[in-house]
Order: C-alpha cells, then sequence, then structure tokens
C-alpha cells in the first residue's frame, strides 16, 4: 500500500486545488480575468486524475476475495488478528507533519488512505472537475467570475482535506472550511437580499450542528486522550476507533464517569451531521441554499458537502454502533427526513426547489441506512445520487439559462422540442433519482430498503412510500417542464444577470415560439461547454448502478469493506447487526455461504426489488395522470384538499416555527443583552472614565495659569513626590 | 579619584543646577531664563563627567560619551531656542514670560 503512486503523491490531492484556488483568487481579478478558469481546471483536473490512480492502485492491491476470519466465541482473538495483518492491507496513515502540539494534545497534519476515503476522493474530484467544467459556461460574463472560481477551488480543497483527514481535528477543519465555502458561494450574487441571507441562514444554522460536532471532539479527547482515528495508523491499537471498541481493556479501565459520558459522543456528533447534511430539525437551510449559483447547488448542496455527515457516521461506526440509541435516533431522523422532505417537495414549483427537498430526502434514506448500519448501501447511495443529482441540477441551470432565468415551473411547458439535447439529459437523472431499474438510484435505493427490511419493517415501509412519493415529484416535474404543449417565458426573470443575453442579442421569444423546434438552433441555449459534462454525469447516473453488482464480495461493498472502519464497527456489533446482508466482506463470508441465509437474501432482495419497482411505477404513473393527460385533473384534487395543499405549500410551517420559537426569542435576548451593555455596562465604564476626567478638569482650573515658573514649580514638586515615594 | 573628590564634584554639580532652578523660578526675563536651564545643563554635565572619571579605571566612559552629546545638544537648543526668543520679542516688544500667559491650554 505506502509504495502506490497514488498514496505517495496523496498530499497533492488537496494541495493542487488549494493553489489554483490562490492563483485564482490573487491573479484572477487583474490578469485573469476571463481564464480564472484554468488554474481550477488544472487543479482539480489533476487531483481527479490522482484520485482515480489512487482508487485503481488500490484496486489493484485488492485481493477481491472475502477472507473468512470470523469464527463464533473468536471475537477477542479475532480484534487482534485483524488489528495486525489483514486490517493493514487496504489501509495507510500516513503523516504529514505535526499541526499541533501542545502538552498531550497532539495532532497530526495526515491522511488515513482507505477504500473509504478513495471512493470519497473520486465521487468529489470527479464530480468536482465536471462541475467546473460546466460551471465556465455557465457563469461565463459574470462580475465576480474569478472570484466564484478561487471559492470552487477552496471548496473541493476543504473537501478533500475532509475525507482524507486522519483525525477528528483535521476533519473538523474540512467540515468547517466546507461550511465556510458553502457560505461564501450561496452569498455569491451578495448583491441580491435574499442571497445574503439565504447564506446567513446556512452559516448560522450549520453552527449548531458543528457547535454540537465541536464538543463531541472535545469530549472524545477528554475520554480517549487522543483525536486520531487509528493512532499511528492502522494496526497500532491506540486510535478513538480502535479504543472504542467494547469489551476492549482500554473502556474497562476507564473512570466511571468517562464510562457514563461515553454514550453523549454518538449523539453530539451527530448532531453535526445533521446539520451539515440537511437533516430534519436542521436542514432549513439546504431549500434557501439554492440561491446560489447552480452549479454550486450541484456540487455543494447535492453532491459532496451535504453527504459529510454520512460519511462522517461512516467513519466513525464504532463509536455508533454500539449505542442503539443513537442508531436508532439516526434511522428515525433520516427516514422521517426523508418522508418529510419528499412531501414538501410534491407542491414545489421552482425547479431547483424540487431538488432541494429531493436532496434532502434522498440524504434521509442514507442515514437511515447508516442508522441501521448498512454502511455500505449508505455509501453506495451516496455516490449514486452524486451522479443523478448533479446531473439533474446542472440541467435545470441549462433549462433556468434558456428560460431567461426562469426556474418555475407553471411559466414552462414542453421544453424538449425547445431544449433536446437537455430534455434527454434531465430525463436520465429523473428515471435514476425515480428509482427505475436499469438505472443508478435503483440500485441504491433497493439496497437501503433491503436492509430496513431486514431490520425494521416500519422503516421499511415509510421508505417505501417515500420512494413512490419521489417517482410522483420527480416525473411531476419532468411531464410539466418536458412534456405537452410549448411554453415559454417571455419576460427575463428578476434578477436574471447572465451574460449570455447580451451576447446574443436575445431576440423576443415570442418569435421563437413560432418556429418551436428551430429555436434551439438558432443559437445554442445549450453550450457545449455545459453539455459535455452532462453526458458524462448522464452516463453515470444510467450505469453507477453497476458499481455494486452483480456479485457484492467483488464489487464497491466489498472493496468498502475492506475499509477499517467498517471492519472494527463490525467488530463493535452485537447480533444485532446480521452481517450477511450489510457487510459481507469480510466477516459475513461464511454466512453467505450458508445456502439457507443466501436463499433467503435472494427472496428478500427480490421482493424488496419488486415492492420498489412497482412505488415506481405507480408514483411515475401518478405523475403522468395528473401532470400530463389531464393536467387539470391534477389542479382538482389540489382544491379538493385546501387543508393539505396549504400545509404543503407553506412547507409544514417549519420556518415560521422557527422564527416564533428560535429567530424571536433569541432576537428579544439579543436587545436584551444590548440593553444591559449599552446602559449598565457602558454606564459603569463611563463612571470609571468619568472619575479622571473630573480630577483633570479640577487641576486644570487650579495650576494651569499660563505661568512658566508655576509649570515649573510644579514639575519640581512633582519629581520630589515621585523620589520620595520611590526612595523612601 | 577617591570618594572624597568625587564628592567635591557632585557638590559643585548640584550647586550649580540649584542656583540654575532658582534662577528660572525666580526670573521673567525669557534670556535669563534660557540663561538659567543652561546652567541646569552644565551641573549635570559636571556630574557625568565626575562619574565618568570616578569609574574610568574599569573601563567606562559613558559619562564622558553622554556629555559630548549632552554639549552638541545644547548648542542646537541654543541656537532654537534663542530664536524662539527673538521672534517672540517682535511679536510683544518685552522679554517677560508673562506676556505670553494666554498660551495656556
Amino acid at each position: 500500500m505506502e509504495n502506490l503512486v497514488g498514496v505517495k503523491l496523496a498530499y497533492l490531492i488537496p494541495l493542487l486545488p488549494l493553489i489554483g484556488a490562490m492563483v485564482a483568487g490573487f491573479l484572477g481579478a487583474r490578469w485573469l480575468k476571463e481564464k480564472s478558469h484554468w488554474p481550477i481546471w488544472i487543479g482539480v483536473g489533476l487531483s481527479a486524475v490522482l484520485s482515480f490512480v489512487l482508487l485503481f492502485g488500490m484496486i489493484g492491491k485488492w485481493p477481491g476475495r472475502a477472507v473468512a476470519v470470523q469464527k463464533p466465541g473468536e471475537e477477542a482473538s479475532l480484534t487482534t488478528r485483524v488489528l495486525s495483518t489483514e486490517f493493514k492491507a487496504m489501509a495507510v496513515s500516513v503523516n504529514w507533519y505535526q499541526w499541533i502540539e501542545a502538552g498531550d494534545f497532539k495532532v497530526e497534519a495526515g491522511a488515513l488512505i482507505d477504500p473509504l476515503t478513495a471512493v470519497m476522493l473520486c465521487v468529489v474530484c470527479g464530480i468536482g472537475l465536471l462541475i467546473t467544467i460546466y460551471a465556465a459556461g455557465y457563469m461565463k460574463g459574470e462580475k465576480g467570475y474569478f472570484r466564484f472560481f478561487a471559492y470552487l477551488g477552496l471548496f473541493i480543497f476543504a473537501m478533500t482535506v475532509l475525507v482524507m483527514a486522519n483525525n477528528f481535528v483535521l476533519l473538523y477543519l474540512g467540515w468547517e472550511g466546507v461550511g465556510l465555502c458553502s457560505y461564501l458561494l450561496i452569498g455569491f450574487y451578495f448583491e441580491k437580499p435574499a442571497a445574503r441571507e439565504a447564506a446567513k441562514k446556512a452559516f448560522l444554522v450549520n453552527r449548531i450542528g458543528d457547535f454540537g460536532f465541536g464538543l463531541g471532539i472535545m469530549l472524545i479527547f477528554v475520554i480517549f486522550g487522543t483525536v486520531s482515528f487509528f493512532g499511528n495508523g492502522p494496526g497500532t491499537n491506540s486510535g478513538v476507533l480502535e479504543l472504542a471498541i467494547p469489551g476492549g481493556n482500554f473502556l474497562g479501565a476507564l473512570e466511571p464517569w468517562k464510562r457514563q459520558a461515553i454514550p453523549w459522543i454518538p449523539f453530539l456528533l451527530m448532531v453535526g451531521a445533521f446539520g451539515k447534511s440537511a437533516q430534519f430539525p436542521l436542514y432549513v437551510w439546504l431549500p434557501d441554499a439554492m440561491e446560489g449559483p447552480t452549479p454550486v447547488s450541484a456540487l455543494i448542496h447535492a453532491a459532496t458537502m451535504v453527504t459529510a455527515g454520512v460519511y462522517m457516521i461512516v467513519r466513525c461506526g464504532t463509536l455508533f454502533v454500539p449505542n442503539s440509541a443513537a442508531m436508532f435516533t439516526i434511522a428515525t431522523v433520516g427516514t422521517f427526513t426523508a418522508i418529510f422532505a419528499a412531501c414538501i417537495a410534491l407542491r414545489q414549483f421552482d425547479l431547483k426547489k424540487v431538488f432541494a427537498y429531493s436532496t434532502i430526502s434522498q440524504l434521509g434514506f442514507m442515514f437511515a441506512a447508516v442508522g441501521l448500519w448498512s454502511p455500505v448501501p449508505g455509501i453506495f447511495h451516496l455516490v449514486t445520487h452524486a451522479f443523478f443529482k448533479a446531473l439533474l441540477f446542472l440541467s435545470s441551470g441549462v433549462v433556468m439559462h434558456a428560460m431567461l432565468g426562469h426556474l418555475d415551473m407553471r411559466k414552462m411547458s414542453g421544453l424538449r422540442k425547445v431544449l433536446p439535447k437537455t430534455h434527454l439529459l434531465m430525463l436520465t437523472g429523473c428515471l435514476a433519482l425515480a428509482g427505475v431499474p436499469i438505472f443508478a438510484g435503483f440500485w441504491s435505493k433497493d439496497e437501503i430498503l433491503v436492509s430496513a427490511w431486514v431490520y425494521n419493517k416500519g422503516i421499511f415501509l415509510v421508505l417505501l412510500f417515500t420512494a413512490f412519493l419521489t417517482a410522483y415529484y420527480t416525473f411531476r416535474l419532468y411531464f410539466r417542464v418536458f412534456q405537452g404543449p410549448v411554453m415559454v417565458p417571455t419576460e427575463p426573470a428578476e434578477g436574471h444577470a447572465h451574460g449570455h443575453d447580451e451576447e446574443h442579442g436575445h431576440e423576443p421569444v415570442d418569435e421563437h415560439l413560432q418556429g418551436q423546434a428551430h429555436a434551439a438552433a438558432e443559437h445554442s441555449h445549450e453550450p457545449n461547454i455545459m453539455i459535455w459534462p452532462l453526458i458524462v454525469l448522464a452516463v453515470g447516473a444510467a450505469l453507477a448502478g453497476f458499481l455494486n453488482w452483480p456479485e457484492r464480495e467483488k464489487s464497491l461493498g466489498g472493496f468498502l469493506g475492506e475499509s477499517p472502519s467498517l471492519i472494527l464497527a463490525h467488530l463493535a456489533t452485537d447480533a444485532r447487526y446480521n452481517a450477511a446482508y450489510v457487510l459481507p466482506v469480510p466477516f459475513g463470508a461464511e454466512e453467505i455461504h450458508d445456502a439457507a441465509v443466501r436463499r433467503q437474501m435472494h427472496s428478500d432482495h427480490l421482493k424488496v426489488a419488486l415492492l420498489s419497482i412497482l412505488a415506481a411505477g405507480l408514483g411515475i404513473y401518478s405523475a403522468y395522470s395528473l401532470h400530463l393527460k389531464n393536467r387539470s385533473r391534477g389542479e382538482e384534487l389540489v382544491a379538493r384538499y385546501p387543508g393539505l395543499t396549504r400545509a404543503l405549500e407553506a412547507k409544514f410551517w417549519v420556518d415560521e416555527v422557527y422564527q416564533a420559537a428560535v429567530v424571536e426569542p433569541l432576537r428579544g435576548l439579543g436587545r436584551l443583552f444590548y440593553a444591559i451593555d449599552r446602559y449598565v455596562v457602558d454606564g459603569f465604564v463611563w463612571l470609571i472614565g468619568f472619575v479622571p476626567q473630573l480630577f483633570g478638569f479640577t487641576l486644570k482650573l487650579s495650576t494651569q495659569r499660563g505661568s512658566l515658573q508655576g509649570y515649573a514649580v510644579t514639575m519640581l514638586l512633582a519629581v520630589v513626590v515621585i523620589l520620595l515615594v520611590l526612595f523612601l | 579619584m577617591t570618594v572624597l573628590v568625587l564628592q567635591r564634584y557632585l557638590a559643585v554639580g548640584a550647586i550649580l543646577f540649584v542656583i540654575g532652578l532658582i534662577g528660572f523660578m525666580t526670573r521673567r526675563n525669557l534670556i535669563v531664563l534660557f540663561l538659567s536651564t543652561e546652567l541646569m545643563f552644565q551641573g549635570i554635565a559636571v556630574n557625568f563627567i565626575a562619574f565618568g572619571r570616578y569609574h574610568m579605571g574599569q573601563g567606562f566612559f559613558h559619562g564622558q560619551a553622554f556629555v559630548v552629546f549632552l554639549l552638541v545638544i545644547a548648542a542646537a537648543e541654543a541656537s532654537l531656542a534663542l530664536g524662539l526668543v527673538v521672534l517672540l520679542f517682535r511679536r510683544r516688544n518685552t522679554l517677560d514670560a508673562d506676556a505670553w500667559r494666554e498660551l495656556k491650554g
């Protein structure tokens, strides 16, 4: 492992985008200008190449077969065996330098490179590269072009640090870094009040989550005395994730209060994950974050940053898995978020808002998966979701570009004739999101549904219903926007600041409405630079499902299963989790070879797959009948349930509740603090300042009279007094 | 140089300083005031020289070096101060310091 080219050059993966960001940021305004995307393209592109070199290097070293080592009643020796030999096969920890050293508190800046990191790196850099290419077309002619690309590079840097970190503090650095870039990019159009507000909201809501995460890291340090995941590299058995395995010597020797505090760690970390990954109480920032430019929505708020919470929970599996209350909370919150956000998405009209709620809902699926300790389905869904959701967002960016900044699906229809290429791309993304077989979303959603079926039928039913809702709202959007009679908005949307209008001398859209299909040909609404990355994403959205197929032992699942995080988390589990279903390697191998289990598993998979196909088909059919065949029927249905419609349109009044329950009390508290500061504290300070002032004023009247001799006498007396004080 | 001799020099310095001080506090004439400050300067210079001489055996020349500086600064200051006095005299036609009382802050 250590000798792989990818591992040796791993430090370049975060470094190159950072250099690119610095070049674009410092030289962009004056020299690079319209070429500011080049440093980012080069930096992120090389990082993507290195990530894939790393991934394929590791696959080359991967034996690709399940190693059966687990014997019942042999757990203790298993731990030692795993930590010493097999364990090292697929993971390496590289320390670059001592970052912080203060007494016992030591933090190395270093990378943990294992299958999980490699997969995440490929997602981040690969999709990041495609989106930066797209962004060069999308942002063309915008004010602050260089600024946008500098932020993007900075984001990729922070995100790669996040997924490569080998300790909690470095993870936290990346975690905060992506939060900062998210804030900067949501507020990219800072002249728009809505964008400013959205940026602030995202930042503040994330603060709540990160506060919990920070406390969790502090608690980890207090209890374990280290913040490294795996000590000085995997196998040394001194990192947090190794020490936290129940039944080990370390936990037994802890003082009682520390042992009692351990169950709180996953809850604190969870708060951070909920904030970053927009789960139920803390999801409110994500829909508003759509104020940012569309490539940002695709990269940060759909494909990469928001999945950091899922990554973190999988990475820290050993801390979460032994705590069934924490796992139950994650699964419940994830499931609830999935259905809750899907419901809101039903009645949204803004394309990007639909996809934002859909993202929240899909993240809920991932949380449900990791909450049921099915890390492989969770990460698998993360990967496929990154493909199809980035595709959907970027396609709606093309639509927005072509429709003069409009995103309201009531104002457009039948776009398949105006934007033929985008139509096909969007259709691919919609099929993947709706979970139609062959397409990526089907496979990964199916995996999650299977683990829900095995562990918790209630969660399974809710998720299945959510899958139906997902198919419905996805195809509602598709049928409304791309099918039916052609309708195109004529007036530019307010605040639509795309340079391309001036360049093309946009003729009134009415005219090319007459020519319908010719409209696109007249001047390209679909510039190549924006379409090519989408084609790559569409191929991913269509085929990424086969990453985990046909045999899980030899595919993504088996590869991820080699990650020390997953192996150790498996050691930390008890009988609650049946390894055969979710963690086929290397420990589940024997059980899978058990014919009965295998048969049962196949029948479960088949049942679940049929049910999920049924749900998707039903959703697509209802969308078809309500939004294409007879559009007025949809409105009739809406009119019949005014209360429900109002609740959905108001997004269940969550923002209002927050406003009344959190924002207003806090504002009142702020006013109180202001008053205290202004009148009590300032008054006291003023009083202290007033005494010498008064003294000086009296002195001025009595001594400062303009006679030189008077001053000389005062000076002399003062010197005498000082001397007396000093020497007597 | 013995302590006894040193004390004599110090006494001379102190006397010079006090004469200057008293002169400064009792006289009104700007030129005389300036003269008095110069007198105080010289008292201090004598102190420096005395101590410098006293410690010379140990290889210290700080006192002497300081006095050279002091003389240079005093000369520069004298040219400036006398110039000022001439200007003040031209404005008010008197050398009395009290003529400028309204300059108090």
